[in-house]
């Protein structure tokens, strides 16, 4: 992840700081930053959105093409997740540089996915064995500051929300072939049901304690996070272990069950915000990339 | 990704017959069969010094997984624009043998293998002093020769027996154990016929496989990962199960390195 060069003297005075639940911007050790979420800000997609945490600006859109399902589910479509690191974010980007990372994203995404409660894939299917809707959700990632995973999350949650996808009709023609018609009304659509999709809690473990939503300062003063992605019912669905250090048993389980509550807290706030700026129709003012 | 120009595949269209076999049960709890029960790890056959031309190799068996790992190093690191250059670097390839699934892989590293790279990269690095090393790169591959399931684990814990045959200054060995939770029953070491609900479809209620990376001495977790649904509770008792398999590993591993280390500078005889 872009680092930031920190001293040993601010390493010890944000130490100490967290060891106070008191952080450098004065949040507390279970707080998140300001979060910007806006839905709908590109034209060309299915679904989009974009979101600010803090510094961090992500952005989502999902695109659903028909395709063919996988073979060993045949009435089940699927997602496939691609995270771009552009170099917009830090120079480090620049080329194959962020890369690496962009696997890693994508490949954490594809996990935290990996389960049948989170999106009702049976939905996607148009014809068993043949056709179904296959979302790509792409993530640009357009300013790093910390905390990734949390913010994509929350961006993939927001834009799988937004999408609407095309009803679509089979018919069969006349030599007994299938043909797939999409309905002409721009409004004749399905909406994905969101309420199960999980979301990331970064927890950074610091001195003795942990942080959630930490920044790169405060990433570059602790050895190891834990990844834990929650549900709204309070499931989890993935657990990663990050970083170059080691970490206890008890505070593994210490933050798995920080983790879970944080996760928990999330979800409810999220989809009322959703639904809220939905209800706001065509008289919501955009905002877009300038606000 | 990348078209395989060296070998010749079968035509687009084809499917593999694997396909048509009528559908596995998910095995239920007594499916072992009395052969070994829902808690007990496999036994393990472990031996060091394998690859002769390695600094440090080591082949692990447990049930019909087969991993091979050989560490080449240290030596020196190519690129010379790191920026810290007090400690070296540990670069860890993770493999499986296009023959080693049911259904055969493809030879180039798909992103499921860089996945399993980086796991194994993260789990070792906690336990090698690469202070010791300024300036260097250890590297490390390991190839999976035949999977039945739990092969993280059993390849983090190869990895650092080939790490230690190889003399690499380590805190202590990383043991790896996982653990496959099917609704309420949990099985300690899966074989992939056990783990096999997991890959094609995903997961259902409460189901989902841990892998747990420990530091047996220092008693640290330094891997750890979690797939598929569970709830909270039932992640907790299934890591505490899998540091429990890992301890009971260790004795093995403690044997194989004596083997290797008298193997290699045999005590003086009287």
């Amino acid at each position: 992840m872009a680092a930031v060069q920190v001293s040993e003297a601010e390493k010890v005075y944000l130490m100490h700081g967290v060891r106070d639940d008191l952080r450098l911007d004065g949040r507390r050790c279970e707080d998140y930053r300001h979060m910007e979420i806006e839905t709908d800000v590109v034209s060309n997609t299915d679904g989009s959105a974009k979101i600010s945490l803090g510094h961090t600006d992500v952005l989502v859109g999902v695109k659903a093409e028909i395709g063919k399902p996988r073979p060993m589910v045949p009435d089940e479509g699927y997602l496939e997740f691609f995270v771009d690191c552009s170099a917009n974010a830090t120079p480090e980007f620049e080329g194959r540089g962020g890369e690496e990372l962009g696997v890693e994203l994508s490949n954490v995404l594809y996990k935290v996915f990996n389960n049948r409660h989170s999106v009702d894939l049976r939905s996607l299917c148009i014809c068993a064995g043949e056709n179904c809707w296959v979302l790509y959700v792409d993530v640009l990632l357009l300013q790093c500051d910390g905390n990734l995973f949390d913010a994509i999350s929350i961006a993939i949650k927001a834009a799988l929300f937004n999408t609407r996808i095309p009803k679509v009709r089979i018919s069969e023609d006349e030599e007994g072939g299938k043909e797939i018609e999409l309905s002409d009304d721009p409004y004749d659509c399905m909406r994905i049901n969101v309420e199960n999709v999980p979301c990331i809690v970064t927890l950074c473990k610091i001195g003795h304690r942990h942080v959630v939503d930490a920044t790169l300062q405060e990433k570059a003063c602790s050895v190891a996070s834990l990844l834990i992605s929650v549900t709204h019912k309070g499931m989890v669905t993935c657990v990663r272990k990050l970083g170059r250090g080691s970490l206890d048993p008890e505070s593994i389980f210490e933050m798995t069950e920080a983790g879970k509550r944080v996760g928990k807290t999330l979800h409810a706030p999220l989809m009322e915000l959703l639904q809220k700026e939905e209800s706001l129709g065509k008289k919501r003012q955009k905002v877009g990339f300038l606000g | 990704m990348p078209f395989d120009t060296r070998r010749i595949r079968g035509p687009e269209e084809s499917q593999s017959p694997l396909l048509f076999l009528s559908p596995d049960k998910v095995p239920e709890a007594s499916s072992r069969q009395g052969v070994r029960g829902n808690g007990d790890v496999r036994p393990v056959f472990a031996r060091c010094g394998l690859v002769s031309q390695a600094k440090g190799s080591a082949y692990l068996e447990a049930g019909n997984t087969k991993i091979i790992c050989s560490v080449y190093g240290p030596r020196e690191i190519e690129r010379k624009d790191e920026t810290d250059m007090k400690t070296g670097r540990l670069v860890c390839d993770f493999r499986l043998a296009p023959f080693s699934c049911m259904k055969r892989g493809a030879w180039i590293q798909g992103s499921e293998e860089r996945d399993l790279s980086a796991t194994l990269l993260e789990s070792l690095q906690p336990g090698v002093c690469l202070h010791r090393y300024p300036r260097s790169q250890i590297e490390v591959n390991v190839i999976v020769l035949e999977n039945d399931g739990s092969i993280l684990a059993h390849a983090v814990t190869c990895a650092s027996m080939a790490l230690a045959d190889g003399g690499i200054e380590m805190y202590d060995v990383v043991l790896g154990c996982a653990l496959g939770q099917n609704g309420n029953t949990c099985l300690v070491d899966p074989s992939h016929s056990e783990e096999c609900g997991s890959w094609h479809e995903g997961y259902g209620e409460n189901r989902g496989c841990v892998t747990v990376a420990l530091l047996p001495n220092l008693n640290q977790v330094s891997g750890l990962n979690a797939d598929g649904e569970m709830r909270e509770d039932t992640l907790t008792d299934a890591v505490r199960t899998c540091l429990d398999g890992c301890h009971k590993l260790y004795p093995v591993v403690q044997q194989a390195l004596t083997r290797a280390v008298k193997r290699k500078a045999p005590p003086p005889e009287k």
